[in-house]
């Protein structure tokens, strides 16, 4: 599927959709890095299972959910900007904002039980890699969300939406990319 | 050319992670061995990137290189964390 | 997408936030000039107490305790310059001077467009530098003092506050290298994209100077390689913040998981940095010697592979850290292999000087100063290369030795030559001659001088980052060698003064530079100096590749890349 994008700029990847995919090449790396670095160290073995323990799958579960939603959401309004629906894109990536705000409230929600709990940064290795990982990647939604929001304002404004339409894509992009770094953290943080 | 032809089922798509996510909670809480367990989650984990990269980041119709922009930083984490396996795995 | 016509731009939007990647460029070069003058000045300190420790040392007396005690180093202090030395050198000049300004101001030119892709990126990645360079300078003014644990901050001493005594100034330095981070990231970003898609017609990929290959390498390399330094910065930041446990060994932490994230970026970042001056020599040495640079293709190919090769050579910094040994050999293997093609790049530009009609400007001269040193750089680097021996040489003056042969070359020598030649270019000025051939000289006597005792001292077993050597016995019979080391390191930072005067001087009082001052074939050449807004009055097609001098039967020993193929010529005459 060519998308307008694309087929304005005559063919070649337009200039957004390459800077993005570079920018998500380099994320790729800092994520992984430290999905890496917690892979290892879980397998170094010391007791992790006790302390993994404590997490809360269930809800994580149901996050997980939220964020595939939102990933489908979003796509719906990269169509409807294909498709040349300012209205639907609107309500689509307002949508995407609002489960990404769900998402976020959730992961709050999360970790003021586990500091209930007793379950700080600081409470042993296990915990470390998980507030650094799941912070990150919250940090990274928000940013996204954002994003999604100063997109959405511009769809209900209108006015220069035509410059600004084909930047849904890009912001899509990153959108699904923090939804794939989930889907890697949620089994390896969560259910392992 | 219809739209169907032109955008693929997002939702069906959508149903297929949301089947795999059930699937990946039932290898963790069924009675398999670790390994096992493990092994089978990440490749549901595997799975679901592959759809959501391949339909709803439309790497199913993009050039070669978004695919070697993508795929390049993928085959550079293996590598780091292979090397890494005698250091911090096996650590004395 | 240049931008729609416009009334003349104010100050602000001209000089100071503006999104031309030439305004952009000269930023970047003012940056590195500046932040080198610090970097340099604790050079100074650092040899002057390693030639005489303990001594007041001149013109120091400013400094405030702690730091200094009316001249006298405190050894935390030391501590603190080696490390600012090297993180300054490194990301604050090294990168600005050669991709930042460099990088910046030609690529555009050079692939005929008329800007960077994503002009407001680029404007936003230079004031993202600058408040990096913000926030590090200023660490020097906390409460304890600038980072201490050395440019690689390895935990535990960097992990632990009460290890250095220092607390913020080893925050802000990762704060400082994260916002430099994003700045090139985002830097990176824009000219690989600007170079896919933005090339005039007819330049296809083998067609592009060389210095264009480099920046498109270096950037790949280091967008795919600073990802897992980020991670260890954040987990460094974090153990020191909130105390989690990455690397810390009392709270269960792995300090080598430290080194093995940092050295992963660590090399390719040094090639990131070699690159681009690689590709300012290489542009350089055509124009004078009026020939083109053998083996166009044999350079590209070998400089992607090393960069490929770049990614599995990291643990070579890392043989006497207390890795497993079996990673040792492979590790050995892969950096004796990266010096094949490194190896093939210099024979290429060797071979290029062969037959050429040679003149001697300075930047030919500093050129030419960058194969004889970077020579010395890349051979040492075997002698590091091989587990056996690193195991006697690391952590000695051999390995410093080593890497500011590889490094000064790149940067200074390098950096000088494309300063010197795209001088008239960025500035609309010629700068002088005979300043900067005393420049060149003094740098090049003092360089050698400074830095070849220190292969001696390494295998005399002179440790690094070491306060004051005559506490060890065996190391008094080598204090004149520290001394001569100092003293043509001195010789060194004034042979810079002639280079000051010229830059600024010329900007004044320089001859006005033509187009094409050098008689040069790259597109920048084929448009006024500086180049106006949008960079070339009409777009340019391209019809040669960059290197056509002395083409036989021509009638000009040049060929601009964007004169069409002589009729004669093109019937295969």
């Amino acid at each position: 599927m060519t998308t307008a994008a694309t087929v304005a700029a005559g063919g070649r990847i337009p200039s957004g959709k390459l800077a993005i995919w570079w920018f998500l090449a380099s994320e790729i790396m800092t994520f992984g890095g430290l999905l890496a670095a917690f892979v290892l160290c879980r397998f170094a073995g010391g007791g992790w299972e006790d302390q993994a323990a404590h997490v809360n799958a269930r809800i994580a579960a149901v996050n997980t959910l939220v964020l595939l939603t939102s990933s489908l959401s979003m796509v719906q309004a990269h169509r409807a900007v294909e498709e040349g629906s300012r209205g639907r894109a609107a309500t689509f990536l307002l949508i995407t904002v609002l489960l990404g705000l769900t998402f976020l409230g959730v992961k709050g929600f999360e970790y003021s039980r586990e500091i209930e709990h007793g379950f700080t940064p600081s409470t042993a290795p296990f915990w470390s890699f998980y507030y650094g990982l799941t912070g990150l990647h919250a940090l990274h939604v928000l940013a996204g969300v954002l994003a999604n929001a100063a997109l959405w304002i511009a769809a209900l404004r209108g006015r220069g939406w035509a410059r600004v339409a084909p930047r849904v894509e890009y912001a899509g992009l990153y959108w699904h990319f923090v939804d794939v770094v989930w889907i890697f953290l949620f089994p390896l943080v969560y259910l392992s | 050319m219809s739209d169907t032809a032109r955008f693929p089922s997002y939702v069906a798509i959508w149903s297929w992670l949301v089947a795999l996510l059930v699937v990946g909670l039932m290898c963790a809480f069924l009675p398999f061995g670790k390994a096992m367990a493990i092994f089978l989650i990440f490749t549901v984990a595997v799975a679901k990137a592959f759809l959501v990269a391949r339909h709803y980041m439309h790497l199913r119709s993009e050039s070669l290189l978004i695919y070697a922009i993508a795929g390049l930083p993928v085959l550079l984490l293996i590598g780091l964390t292979i090397a890494l396996v005698p250091d911090i795995v096996f650590r004395r | 997408m240049s931008e729609p016509a416009h009334g003349e731009p104010g100050f602000w939007r001209r000089y100071v936030f503006s999104t031309d990647h030439k305004m952009i460029g000269r930023q970047y070069l003012f940056l590195g000039l500046v932040m080198a003058l610090v970097g340099a000045a604790s050079a100074y300190v650092i040899r002057w107490q390693l030639a005489w420790p303990e001594s007041q040392i001149p013109l120091t007396r400013w400094i405030p305790e702690p730091a200094m005690y009316d001249g006298h180093l405190d050894p935390s202090f030391y501590n603190q310059l080696v490390t600012m030395h090297g993180t300054i050198m490194v990301f604050f000049v090294a990168m600005p001077i050669l991709l930042g300004a460099l990088g910046n101001f030609l690529l555009p030119l050079m692939i005929g467009a008329d800007d960077m892709a994503l002009p407001r990126l680029n404007m936003m990645s230079f004031w993202t530098i600058f408040t990096a360079a913000v926030v590090l300078t200023s660490s020097f003014f906390v409460h304890g003092g600038p980072a201490a644990a050395g440019w690689t901050a390895y935990p535990p001493l960097s992990d632990d506050p009460s290890y250095t005594g220092v607390d913020w100034g080893q925050n802000l330095w990762l704060l400082a290298l994260a916002l430099e981070f994003a700045s090139f990231l985002m830097g990176g970003i824009n000219f690989l994209t600007t170079a896919i898609n933005m090339r005039a017609p007819g330049l296809g990929f083998f067609r592009l100077p060389l210095m264009v290959w480099m920046q498109l390498t270096a950037a790949v390399l280091f967008m795919l390689s600073v990802g897992p330094l980020i991670a260890g910065a954040v987990m460094l930041l974090l153990d020191r913040t909130i105390g989690t446990a990455f690397f810390l060994p009392q709270r269960g932490g792995d300090p080598l998981l430290w080194q093995h994230l940092f050295w992963f970026f660590g090399h390719p970042e040094v090639y990131v940095v070699l690159l681009p001056g690689v590709g300012a020599v290489l542009e350089v040495l055509p124009v004078f010697t009026r020939k083109p640079v053998f083996g166009y293709r044999t350079i590209v190919y070998s400089t992607i592979v090393s960069g490929l090769l770049s990614f599995i050579v990291w643990a070579h910094h890392m043989f006497v850290a207390g890795i497993d040994p079996r990673l040792a050999t492979p590790f050995s293997i892969t950096t004796i292999l990266i010096s094949v093609p490194f190896a093939i790049i210099v024979f290429a530009m060797i071979a290029s000087l062969w037959g050429g009609s040679i003149t001697f400007p300075t930047p030919m001269l500093f050129a030419l100063g960058f194969l004889v040193t970077f020579l010395v750089g890349g051979v040492t680097g075997i002698f590091n290369g091989s587990a056996a021996v690193d195991i006697f040489i690391h952590g000695t003056y051999f390995v410093v030795a080593h890497f500011h042969y590889t490094l000064f070359p790149t940067v200074f020598f390098g950096g000088f030559a494309g300063i010197y030649f795209w001088y008239p270019k960025i500035f609309g000025r010629m700068m002088n001659e005979a300043l900067g051939k005393l420049h060149f000289w003094l740098t090049f006597i003092g360089f050698n001088a400074t830095f070849i005792p220190m292969f001696l001292l390494g295998m005399g077993g002179h440790m690094r980052r070491i306060y004051n050597p005559l506490q060890y016995d065996f190391l008094k019979p080598l204090a004149p060698v520290n001394q001569f080391a100092t003293l043509a390191m001195i010789l060194l930072l004034l042979g810079q003064i002639p280079f000051v005067l010229n830059f600024f001087g010329s900007l004044r009082y320089g001859a006005k530079a033509a187009d094409n001052p050098w008689g040069a074939n790259t597109l920048e050449w084929q448009t006024s100096s500086p180049p106006p807004h949008g960079n070339f009055a009409t777009p340019p097609a391209v019809h040669r590749g960059p290197y056509d001098y002395s083409l036989p039967g021509a009638a000009k020993d040049f060929a601009p890349q964007h004169r069409a193929l002589p009729a004669a010529a093109a019937r295969g005459a």
